[in-house]
């Protein structure tokens, strides 16, 4: 289980996140929606400690952290608990795909070569990329470089996933073999928090949807709820804008 | 001045000036190596963002980069000695090339530390995060993602650098060091053939910057194997060579009497 409490992050006098509180249960795929700069980046970051709350509280299974107070260790325990993959893909350029998921492997989590090199394959044959282990990733299309992006998460054996975006950065045709593997990977009860635009997509492999706007989470629920009767007046407008340029991008 | 050209003077001064060459490369090798390690120290407050460490590296690099260097070989030559004395150091006994060596380490630090911090600024943001992300520390993160990348970036601005370095090291004679350009005057006054000291001279330089440039070429090209244009540049020199010896293969059967 993850339990987010009170975080509030401000960039100087700019409050993106406030006193955001939020109950993720093991093997549950979030999706998280939300207009442009409500803070579903900062948020994902927050649990990754790429960026650091001004104040709350989270808790990941057996582990907990207060963020006023996070020292190094709890820093680097907390990024061993959650794995990101980002909007664009941030793959290491000077290492071949295998080197890319091994890396964290063999470097953070110590383990052998051997190792690393048997667990690296075996998630990147699960990401459909086991013919690619010695490309670079300028060697390949945006679409097998997110592949490797989930690749590399996987690997590290996370608690959670977090997701950014992962197929905006995309071309239209790439966007459904990326989404293929997401699904796939959900389906193996990997508690997943997957901020995304792709409606139809969080529609069918969501179990739990958090709308945010302005900082705040305006509502939450079972995906049947919130798509097919939200209640707030935002999340309405947000649906209603996003469905209707859904419609006219067909 | 000097007697009737004669291109005989050009020969017989070539392997004169080559028995000083390891002279010039030592010059040109003991400043890159010092340099990299002062341009490393100095990159770093300004890489960090360390307050007051940061303005003094950088007034070192715009004093180094800004003034003439045979300007810089005179005032290390001439005013360190005067400074170390001060701290009851002598130097009266040190070896010219000592100095020369300092000055060209201290000057290409300013040039290299330049190099170092634009090449890391030029590694994306994005990846830096990934590595912290998969749980690197930041010593990790600097060797693993940064350095590799930063390294193979700056190749050509260290390329540039040593060439740079082999032709202004010819300036050291004027300190009275005993390095090729140095050699060349002694052999032109003493033979008074100063044109042919002076062609057999630039032939030298010429032959080292060219086989220089050519190793950096090839150096880049490997640590670039990751960039997909350098690699198609990679396979049309194999196609290159692929086509030369079918070509030597081809003549070779022209000449072939069957
Ligand atoms: N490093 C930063 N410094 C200052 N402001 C920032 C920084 N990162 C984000 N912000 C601001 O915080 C707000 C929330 O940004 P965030 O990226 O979390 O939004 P988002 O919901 O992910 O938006 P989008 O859908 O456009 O990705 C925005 O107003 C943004 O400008
Ligand atoms: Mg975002």
């Amino acid at each position: 289980m993850i339990k987010l409490t009170n975080i509030s992050k401000s960039f100087g006098k700019h409050e993106v996140l406030h006193q955001i509180n939020l109950t993720v249960e093991k093997g549950e795929v979030v999706v998280i929606l939300g207009p442009s700069g409500s803070g579903k980046t900062t948020l994902l970051r927050c649990i990754n400690y790429l960026e650091k709350p001004n104040e709350g509280q989270i808790e990941i299974g057996d582990f907990n952290l207060d963020y006023k107070q996070a020292n190094k260790k709890d820093i680097h325990n907390l990024r061993q608990r959650s794995a990101m993959v980002f909007q664009h893909y941030n793959l290491f350029k000077h290492k071949t795909v295998l080197e890319n998921v091994m890396e964290g492997l063999v470097v953070v989590q110590k383990f052998s070569t051997d190792e690393a090199k048997r667990k690296s394959i075996e998630m990147l044959e699960k990401v459909g990329l086991g013919t690619k282990l010695d490309a670079y990733p300028s060697q390949l299309s945006g679409g097998q470089q997110q592949r490797v992006g989930i690749a590399r998460a996987l690997a590290l054996n996370p608690e959670v996933i977090l997701f950014d975006e992962p197929t905006s950065a995309l071309d239209p045709e790439l966007v459904g073999e990326v989404l293929d593997v997401i699904r796939k990977i959900a389906k193996e009860g990997i508690t997943m928090i997957v901020v995304t635009h792709e409606m139809g997509f969080a529609r069918d492999v969501s179990n739990h949807v958090v709308f945010m706007d302005e900082g705040v989470i305006v509502e939450e629920g079972r995906p049947q709820d919130i798509f097919g009767a939200p209640k707030e007046e935002r999340t309405k407008q947000f649906l209603k804008r996003i469905t209707s340029e859904w419609a006219y991008s067909i | 001045m000097g007697g009737q050209f004669d291109i005989h003077y050009v020969f017989d001064f070539l392997p004169k000036l080559l028995s000083y060459l390891h002279i010039t490369l030592l010059i040109v090798a003991g400043s890159i190596l010092l340099g990299l390690i002062i341009g490393f120290i100095v990159a770093l407050p300004r890489l960090y963002n360390v307050p007051i460490l940061k303005r003094v590296s950088q007034v070192y690099v715009s004093f180094f980069r800004g003034t003439p260097i045979l300007i810089q070989l005179f005032l290390i030559y001439y005013g360190l000695p005067e400074l170390l004395k001060l701290i009851h150091v002598d130097t009266s006994r040190t070896n010219v090339l000592i100095f020369v060596i300092v000055t060209y380490a201290l000057h290409s630090g300013a040039f290299i530390s330049e190099a170092i911090r634009a090449a890391v600024n030029a590694v994306d943001r994005g990846q830096i995060e990934a590595a912290y992300s998969v749980g690197m520390s930041g010593y990790q993160a600097l060797t693993r993602i940064i350095l590799p990348q930063a390294l193979s970036i700056s190749v050509p601005i260290l390329s540039n650098l040593v060439i740079a370095n082999l032709k202004d090291s010819s300036l050291a004679f004027t300190l009275g060091a005993m390095e090729m350009t140095g050699k060349s005057q002694t052999l032109g006054s003493a033979t008074r053939h100063f044109v042919e000291t002076y062609i057999a001279l630039s032939l030298i330089y010429f032959v080292i910057s060219t086989v220089l440039e050519r190793i950096f070429f090839y150096l880049e090209a490997r640590l670039l194997r990751h960039e997909r244009q350098i690699i198609e540049k990679e396979r049309s020199s194999k196609r290159w060579i692929g086509w030369r010896k079918r070509e030597i293969a081809r003549l070779e059967k022209g000449v072939d009497p069957h």
